[in-house]
Formats: C-alpha cells, structure tokens, sequence
C-alpha cells in the first residue's frame, strides 16, 4: 500500500537528514496523497521570505504519515488575508495556520532607529505591533477553528547603543523580550495559539549561524542553512503534537547507552556510571530518562544481555539514576531487536509507531530502521556527552498538554505488570476483575478536564472509533453547546489509579443520539470501562427522550480492534463504505444498559 | 573535495523535482519549470549545505544554469572528477 518512493524518501531523511533530502521528500508531497496518506493543509501567513523552510516542514509532516498541502500567502499580506472571509488563507481549509513574522519586518523602528525613541514611543510601538496581532487572531478565530502556531523574536545582533544599551532604562534587547512576553500574554486570550520558541532556537544555534544576512538583504530570507532544519524541526514538533503522533514510549539499550562498558563483562563495578567522566555522561543521560517517565512517557529495555545482569545495576548501583520499578517492560534476550521491539509494543498494548527507540549501535539502529520503518529510532553518537542532547532535542515525546495522569502514566504501566501477576492466581476472569476492585467515575467533564479530554482525542489511537481530533477550543464548544455532550470515565481500582482514560461526545439531533467519538486509552481495556460508557451514553439519550442511537466507525490504520465494537454493544449494522460501518440501535423505553456488576460505578455531574 | 558529477545532479533533481538523468550542460533558469526566484534560494542552500561552502552575494546571483554552477562550486575548491 505504502509507495517504495515514499517510505525511501522518508528512510533517507531518518538516516541522513539533510536538506537535499527533505527536498527530496517534500517533493513527493502529492505521490503520498495519492498513497493514502491523511491530507494535511497547511495555510502560511507570514512577512519574510519563508519558502526555504517550507520543504522541511513539508518533508515532516511526510514523515509523520500526512500528505501536507501548503499554501503561502502574499509577502506581508497578513492584513488582507485574515480580514476577508473569502481570502485563500480560509478557503484552503487549513488544518494548521502559521503565523510567521520577523521582527524586523514587523517593526523596523524598533530595529533601526532605537535611539530617536522615548521610553513612550517605546512602549507605544509594542502596544501597536500586540493590537495588530490581536485584531488579526480575533478575525481568523472569528473565521476559522484551525490552530495558529506564531513565532516569537529572537534578540538582535546589533544593538544601536553598543555597550550603553544594556546600560539603559528601556534597552532595545531587552524590549524585544518584552514584546515576546506581551504577545504570548495576549495570545492566552485566543484558544489553541502556539509559539515556535525562535528566541531559544536561536540562542542554541547563535544568531551569526541562525541567520543568513545575505539572503536577508538580497530576498529577505532570513533563515540560514544551519537553520533550516532545526527550525523547521520545531514546526514539525508542533504537527505531531497536534496530530496525535507524540511517542509514548523510550525503548532503551543498555550497555554503552545506560552504561559505558559492558555489565556482562566489566561486571557491576566496572561499568562506567557516577561522578566522574565519563561515567558522568550516562548519568546525566539516565537523568533524562527519568526526567522523561516523569512527563508520563513508558520506559522499557531492549538489550543484548543476561536479564539479570542488567536489573542488578538498577537494584544494585549507588550511581544508577534509573531503578528497577521504572520500567514497565523488558525483552534482554539475543533474539533480533525488531521482534523485542515488536514484542514490548504488544506487552504494552500500544501502537508500534510510538516507540522511540535508543541504541548507541549504528547495526542495531539500522537493522530496526529497516525493520521497523515506524519506528524512530535515535542512534546515539561516539560522544556520550551529546547522548542527553540526542534524546531530548528530537521532540519525539513532546506534547501541548500536561496533566495529572501524565505524571501518573508509567507508573501506571508498570502497575500493570502487577495486575498480570493477579490475573495467574484468580480461578476466572470474572473473579479476577472482581478482585481488582475497579471504580469508575463518569458523567460530564468540568473545566479543568478540558486539556486532558483534548489530549485523549490527540493520542488515542487503537480504542477510537472515528479517531477525531479535537483542540481544547473545541471540546469546550461541545460542552457549551445544547445539541451535544462530552461524557468522561476515570478508572481506579486497588492497584493504582487509572486517571480520565476514556471520552465520548455526543451530538443530538431530531431524537436521534449520534456518537461522534467514543475512546478509551488501550491500557483499561478489557475491564468493562467501554461498556460502563456506552451505558451512560445510552441513559443520557433516553433522559433527553431519544429514540435512537447511532455509532459511527471510520477506518484508520491503527483501530481495528474496534472495528465490530458497536456489534458487541448489540447494535445494527446499517451502512458500510470503504471509509468506515455505520450503526444503529433503538432505544426502549423499558430496559436500561446496566453497568457491569464489578465495577463500582458513581456517577458526576448527570 | 573530490565528488563526481552525480552527486550534483542529484542536488538539482531533487531540488527541482526532475530526473538527475535529465540534467546537463543545458539545464538552466530558462529549462526548469520549477526554477524560478523563490526555488533559486532552496538551491543555493541546497548547493552550500550539500558542499559545505559559502557563496559570495554576486555567485549566489549568477549561478543560473549548470554549467556557471560547477564552475563556482570548483572556485571553492571542489574538484569534479
């Protein structure tokens, strides 16, 4: 299905990312299209010369399964495009709208001619440029739903008073920070804006190597060679964010990855692990990954070793950041890495392509890139003091949301290695779950489960019967509407607490109850949780005097597993087209859907 | 730096989206479909970040057909085999 063009293109940007390559990439734009790949239309405002950056976003957003479309708009017509309603920027029907500005383009009294400015003008300048880009939020918002990604400035190289500016009341570096912080205050006001951090990108890579003069004086395109794919990286961060693609867990090798040396060999006290280099590189790397099971993202080894060779450094090493009770899965065996890899994405329930992949190996990296092309895969350098840098800057694990059950997510997992232990011992799987004592609660979500019932819609991928995404912004147009619900169901039981891990929205319509999402993240499935919702969305219909429920499924590539769900929930099948089924299932006044009789259900907020 | 000239055709294929068979002393400003103001900056980024040079302001102007780009990619010290 998938075209060898494609995935080659794709396989060359991973092992040699380059921007030939993305150019290469990006190119075949339109063959992924054709291929099945989800179109993804992204409309460009902006007031520089952008198009150099836009084969890296387009090869991105290639990589990450979409067939991106991109329309750019006039030089520094920002103005004109937002303000009418009919412009290309609204009829391209974008998914993704970036607001691209440089700051000196934007305000060129700022940039050049500081020092003829009171501290009034000053502030009166910054007012300008924020009202603008207020007046012109307000009008795409008021036109459009799709999220908005700006970027903030980066600090100038030349500052018109030399060494007095710092010096100075009103600075004019340090006005370009203010006006980076006015324009993300007022941005709070909108849903769904996001910022490109220009100012970090640029104070990493340095101005001189960020920034081509030459093309800035001679086509206005500021964005240097040594730019264009970090920056167009950081675009990039943000569509898998936004489309749902954000890794979920870190596969990692262990000898000279978690550890100079090999255990095996050099034994607990040779490795190279602690204070001194180059030990200490590997812990700052081990630091990292904690740092990351701490954002909710599952650990897990993949290694060539004796198992209990490696789990004596996590119980055993004074230095090893890194325990035991931190992984939730593991396959240390000499059996191919792409079978372990395949192995660990099934133990997890979870879908192959959010492993991330770590090996300082470049066979093994190979090997798996071939193997597995869905998986990324992060080949560490001969330099173990890059290895934190390698990790964190691929953004692989980046979200826009962070919530409570993110913190609480690989623990979770690693509960769930316990509740396997329960299930050998119970006689039945009745009796099982009725050990496990499962709480739900379900009924309305309020406010503050905006992000996470958001951030559901975004990552479900397997349990997701129509797999739409929704922003914050929408969920709370759902919430507030009459003619629809968002219902929410968190799970607990005597092991852990599971947090909000299912979501449906329904719209009503004519006596007729339309389930229009319905998820449940993969690691409570099989408990009854699905069922307790859909019994709940069955009662809210028939409080509201429905006659009728409807359920859609739409095909995706990873939710086969619900393909016959609404047959298991006893409805009828009434369409099918090679898009999805449609269903349907009366409702009678007499009988109610029960909850099931293990869990302990109390309802919220119905 | 010694490179065959495939390694340069592949830039303009892939910059250009044609086939790297399809380039020659002939492919220019004039021959290109996509060749144009805007996609003339992505190949001079491309040429630089693939040889790991800098282009003065006048060369990054006036390499406009292949020929003109080999022989200022050769002013930087890349030799052709």
């Amino acid at each position: 299905m998938i075209n060898d063009d494609v995935l080659n293109a794709i396989a060359r940007v991973k092992a040699e990312p380059t921007y030939v390559a993305y150019s290469a990439l990006a190119n075949l734009a339109e063959t992924a299209r054709e291929q099945g790949y989800e179109p993804y239309r992204i409309a460009v405002l902006r007031n520089f010369t952008i198009e150099p950056l836009i084969p890296v976003i387009k090869g991105e957003a290639v990589r990450l399964g979409l067939a991106p479309d991109v329309y750019v708009a006039d030089f520094d017509a920002i103005a004109e495009s937002v303000l009418n309603s009919s412009s290309q920027l609204y009829t391209h029907k974008p998914h993704l709208i970036l607001l691209a500005q440089w700051v000196e383009t934007v305000s060129p009294l700022l940039m050049t001619k500081f020092l003829s400015l009171s501290k009034e003008r000053v502030e009166d300048e910054v007012a300008r440029i924020v009202d603008t880009m207020e007046s012109w939020l307000r009008a795409i918002r008021s036109n459009c739903d799709a999220p908005v990604l700006a970027n903030n400035f980066p600090l100038p190289n030349i500052v018109t008073l030399g060494i007095l500016d710092y010096q100075s009341e009103s600075h004019q570096l340090h006005t370009v920070l203010m006006l980076n912080n006015a324009l993300l205050k007022m941005s709070k006001n909108f849903s769904d804006v996001y910022w490109v951090d220009t100012l970090s990108l640029f104070a990493r890579l340095g101005y001189a190597t960020a920034v081509d003069e030459r093309n800035w004086q001679a086509a206005r395109a500021p964005i240097s060679k040594h730019a264009l794919l970090p920056l167009g990286l950081e675009y990039a961060k943000f569509i898998r964010a936004l489309r749902g693609k954000t890794c979920k867990c870190l596969v990692l090798d262990c000898d000279n990855t978690l550890w100079g040396g090999v255990v095996g060999e050099d034994g607990l006290d040779g490795i190279k692990l602690g204070n001194t280099h180059p030990g200490s590189s590997f812990v700052a790397f081990q630091q990292e990954c904690l740092n990351l099971y701490n954002r909710g993202v599952i650990l897990a080894l993949c290694s060539k070793n004796n198992e209990a060779d490696v789990f004596e450094v996590f119980k055993k090493h004074p230095d090893s950041v890194l325990k035991a009770h931190h992984f939730a899965a593991w396959q240390i065996n000499w059996d191919d890495k792409a079978t372990n890899l395949k192995r660990i994405a099934e133990e997890l329930n979870i879908g192959i392509d959010s492993l991330v992949f770590v090996d300082d190996s470049a066979f093994e990296c190979d090997w798996v890139r071939k193997q597995l092309p869905q998986v990324e895969v992060v080949n560490l350098s001969k330099e173990t003091y890059h290895y934190r840098k390698e990790l964190m800057l691929s953004g692989y694990f980046d979200s826009l949301t962070f919530s409570n059950e993110d913190k609480k997510r690989s623990q979770m997992y690693v509960s769930d290695n316990q509740r396997k232990q329960l299930l050998k011992t119970a006689s039945s799987f009745e009796d099982y779950l009725k050990g496990l004592g499962l709480k739900a609660e379900i009924g309305r979500p309020d406010k503050g489960d905006v992000p996470r019932v958001s951030q559901l819609t975004q990552k479900t991928n397997q349990f997701n019967v129509t797999t739409r995404r929704y922003t914050e912004g929408d969920i709370e147009r759902f919430m507030a509407s009459d003619n629809s619900e968002v219902f929410f169901l968190k799970l607990s039981d005597r092991i852990s607490e599971l947090g909000l891990i299912g979501v449906a929205i329904v719209q009503y319509k004519n006596g007729v109850a339309d389930v229009d999402s319905l998820m449940m993240s993969c690691r409570a499935l099989g408990r009854g949780a699905e069922e307790t919702l859909m019994s709940l969305i069955y009662k809210r219909a028939k409080q509201r005097g429905c006659k009728k429920l409807v359920g859609t499924y739409l095909k995706s590539k990873n939710n086969a597993q619900v393909a016959d769900f609404y047959s298991k929930q006893d409805f009828k099948l009434v369409e099918e087209s090679p898009e999805g089924t449609k269903w349907e299932r009366t409702i009678e006044s007499q009988m109610a859907k029960d909850y099931p009789n293990w869990i302990a259900v109390k309802e919220t907020n119905v | 730096m010694n490179v065959t000239e495939v390694k340069l055709k592949k830039v303009l294929a892939d910059v250009f989206k044609i086939e790297a068979t399809a380039v020659n002393e002939g492919t220019s400003v004039d021959t290109v479909e996509r060749w144009d103001s805007l996609t003339h900056l992505n190949l001079i980024l491309a040429l630089e970040s693939e040889f790991g040079v800098s282009f003065s302001e006048e060369q990054s102007v006036e390499i406009m057909n292949y020929p003109l780009i080999k022989m200022v990619l050769q002013e930087h010290g890349v030799k052709f085999q």
